[in-house]
């Protein structure tokens, strides 16, 4: 053998050697710490900040696994037509069901049967919708009827694009409903008036809160009672919450999004995540940020939080998200009947 | 601008009101009038933020539908069309070549001086599907019409990229150097024994953040410096790359410090009518050597087995200084008639390169900032280039395997340049390269010596 081909055998023994590191080389790169998106609506900001350090710590502990939950709010519609169109929400906490079932019957991301998985419908917490209106109320605001006075301005977001929006419109419907004994014509006048007094249309819920708050704009706002709470503690001096004689019971859902969390081998850590939210820790944490939970023991240890209201359900009066979807937010639905005509 | 008009508006309001507000008014307790005109002061004030809010949120919409909207741009760096999520896109690139060539001390005619359209290169690349992305280079240099690349890169994580198609075979530093950012305006000569385009798959990427460079693949197998579309026979090439910048993630002057080994391995058997062998050219891009060929089986030199080839490479570049060397053996087995014999041919060079008007050198060119604008007193960017080269024929290769009366047994060549970067997109470039020949001229005298001049005006974008 050859001094050169010595030098050559050796140089490619070496060159061998590399690109077997090469291509061990992800092999051995350290694993990384589990990530969840979850994909929310617009004011559980602070709820899951809060719940999300205390599921890691949980997880933490429980499994010896770091893991960091990432979160995204918007308009509970917009937030699912986010995923429909491809952002990879390993779950979803949205406003209400349909959106979640949206997600599955566009997407198939999810089987149409999700809110079956998880106690309560999959509606880990509840709410419900309230009045907020200036010091002193000066347009002496005190029950649904008041809001279609003129000269009252009230804001409330886009059904079209935010949940509480459609919650707001729903309970308002159902209040007309209630007082002129089911005629739904009535019901339609109502939220005609109601609407024609509204001057800015938000995308969600925390755009409508920065409309009345910062921005000063109407007499009074309608939105998310967990909403209300957390603007009168801020400011306790400026405001007063009205609870009017009937609204709606929320229940906004979470789901997990299996295709999601199996392309991303999250799904142990993200079934685990939902379901502490029904842990008492979980529950707590959901009352504290002003959420109703359903845990007896928290119920009471927070009675004194959530006044008493009467409510009635979406089945009760509309006969469900799919039915209420059709009639009064699809293209052309009674919504747009009304809002165009202003 | 429209929120500033909605403000000024706000403004005018309210002075006009006050203006026609009695002063007792703001002084005395309100009578029903003033309170009907403070209602309405309050109204207009609502009017007004309600329409800067409008304002805002269609601000807002009209941002959220920017991210939605596919992006259309021009620029320095070519056109470019894009999908909001980046997972389509469309760039169209290129570079335009036009070369004069003077040879000096040529008293004999022996080198026809010439101006030509060296390269004439459309691009068009692009992604499809966030996963795939596709190049496709096409030259009309020199007044043919060629497929230069055409090749589809399937990537599913960062560290490894699967290449389909006709592209440059990974051995030759400089061959990988795209034309467009040559420090001369011809490569060197150990590009002679380097594929050039070769068809195959290839699977390639980069690891620890751009330290390490790997490219392995299988070929159909083209001879030294050459390109192909097809083979016709059926023996193949292996390649490989190792690409080491071991201090590309410090700060320190070696982060562009690179070296690595390229080989190739394969059976290549030619016949006469397509003997599998190559030839090989001065930097005036003139022949040089050839290996014998007549048309016969007696007198055609033909591959007749494995061929070899190997390349340490390296690269140095710091501040405006620059530096690029690469060493290639190529050993080949060829026959002729009842013959049979291994030869290797090898080659070296080194290329060296200063900005006078000190822009950061890379392996990828300079980084521009200043175009030329006299006005401004801006004449762009100036570098100034040199390079050894060399290239050794197997002496076993004659006299039976080639002409000593018509190839060269070996090549030295020395080269001078300077390059004048007008803008990111126009480059001057003026070279100076005289080559010395062993051998290859009638009666064992030498080929007569190459002096050329060279420019090139290039625009690329």
């Amino acid at each position: 053998m050859t001094p050169q081909t010595k030098c050559i055998k050796s140089l490619f023994s070496f060159f061998v050697f590399c690109l077997a590191f090469t291509f061990s080389y992800p092999a051995l790169a350290q694993k990384k710490p589990t990530t969840l998106l979850n994909v929310s609506y617009d004011p559980t900001r602070e709820l899951y900040q809060d719940f999300n350090a205390a599921f890691a710590k949980y997880w933490k502990e429980k499994t010896g696994e770091s893991v960091t939950i990432n979160q995204s709010h918007g308009g509970s519609s917009k937030q699912a037509r986010a995923v429909i169109d491809g952002l990879q929400a390993d779950v979803v906490t949205l406003a209400l069901a349909y959106d979640i079932d949206a997600i599955a019957e566009q997407a198939k991301l999810l089987p149409p049967d999700w809110q079956k998985r998880l106690p309560h419908n999959s509606a880990p917490y509840t709410s419900t919708l309230a009045f907020l209106v200036r010091k002193n109320n000066p347009k002496k605001i005190k029950d649904w009827d008041d809001l279609i006075k003129p000269g009252v301005s009230i804001i409330t977001p886009n059904p079209k694009t935010s949940g509480v929006a459609r919650w707001n419109y729903l309970a308002g419907w159902g209040y007309a409903l209630k007082n002129n004994n089911g005629d739904e014509q009535k019901a339609k006048e109502f939220i005609t008036k109601l609407f024609k007094n509204v001057p800015v249309l938000d995308s969600g819920a925390r755009g409508a809160t920065t409309t009345f708050v910062e921005r000063g704009i109407g007499d009074v706002l309608i939105n998310w009672e967990n909403e209300l709470l957390l603007i009168k503690k801020l400011n306790p001096e400026n405001y007063e919450i009205i609870v009017p004689s009937l609204s709606i019971l929320a229940e906004p859902t979470v789901a997990l999004i299996d295709k999601v969390v199996d392309k991303h081998h999250t799904r142990t850590v993200a079934q685990a995540y939902l379901e502490y939210l029904y842990s008492e820790e979980g529950q707590e944490i959901a009352a504290r940020n002003f959420y109703r939970a359903h845990s007896p023991a928290i119920v009471a240890k927070y009675a004194a939080q959530f006044p008493q209201i009467n409510l009635f359900t979406i089945d009760d009066v509309f006969g469900g998200w799919q039915k209420a979807q059709k009639i009064h937010f699809s293209d052309g639905g009674v919504f747009d009947q009304i809002y165009l005509q202003k | 601008m429209e929120n500033k008009m909605v403000r000024i508006v706000r403004h005018l309001c309210m002075a006009g009101l006050i203006y026609f507000i009695p002063t007792p008014a703001l002084t005395q307790s309100m009578t029903p009038s003033d309170s009907l005109l403070q209602q309405r002061l309050e109204e207009i004030d609502q009017k007004e933020r309600i329409l800067e809010r409008k304002w805002e949120l269609a601000q807002e919409d009209a941002t959220a539908k920017s991210k939605q909207t596919a992006v259309a741009a021009a620029g320095k760096d070519g056109f470019n069309l894009k999908s909001a999520d980046g997972n389509f896109q469309l760039k169209l690139r290129g570079y335009i070549q036009s070369d004069a060539r003077f040879f000096g001390a040529d008293d004999q005619d022996s080198y026809p001086n010439t101006f030509l359209m060296r390269r004439i290169r459309p691009i068009f690349e692009g992604t499809l599907d966030k996963h795939f992305d596709f190049y496709l280079m096409m030259d009309f240099g020199g007044g043919s019409a060629t497929v230069q690349d055409a090749y589809i890169d399937f990537h599913y994580v960062p560290q490894m990229r699967l290449r389909f198609g006709k592209m440059k075979g990974p051995i030759g530093i400089e061959r990988l150097q795209s034309g467009a950012n040559l420090l001369f305006m011809e490569r060197s000569l150990p590009t002679n024994l380097v594929p050039n385009r070769d068809l195959g798959i290839q699977l390639h990427g980069e690891l620890a953040q751009g330290a390490i460079t790997y490219a392995v693949g299988l070929f159909n197998g083209v001879v030294d410096g050459a390109s192909a579309d097809t083979d016709v026979e059926d023996g193949k090439d292996i390649m490989a790359r190792l690409f080491l910048l071991p201090f590309k993630n410090n700060d320190g002057w070696l982060q562009n410090f690179g070296f690595g080994l390229a080989r190739s391995s394969g059976i290549q058997n030619g016949t006469v009518s397509a003997p599998a062998l190559t030839s090989y050219k001065t930097p005036a891009q003139l022949t040089a050597f050839r290996y014998r060929s007549d048309g016969t089986a007696a007198g055609t030199v033909i591959a007749n087995g494995k061929r070899t080839r190997m390349s340490p490479q390296a690269y140095f570049y710091n501040g405006p200084f620059g530096i690029l060397a690469e060493y290639v053996i190529s050993e080949q087995v060829v026959k002729l008639d009842a013959a049979n014999r291994k030869l290797g041919n090898s080659s070296w060079q080194v290329a060296a390169s200063y900005m006078l008007t000190g822009q950061k050198l890379t392996f990828k060119g300079a980084a521009l900032s200043n175009s030329f604008n006299p006005k401004e007193n801006s004449w762009g960017a100036f570098e100034l280039a040199a390079r050894l080269s060399n290239l050794s024929v197997d002496e076993n290769s004659f006299p039976l395997f080639a002409d000593n009366a018509k190839s060269i047994q070996e090549i030295n060549s020395i080269g001078v340049g300077i390059n004048w970067y007008l803008n990111k997109n126009i480059k001057f470039s003026l070279n100076y390269e005289q080559s010395t020949f062993d051998r290859g001229a009638a009666k064992e005298a030498d080929r007569v010596q190459e002096k050329v001049i060279s420019s090139r005006l290039q625009l690329s974008y």
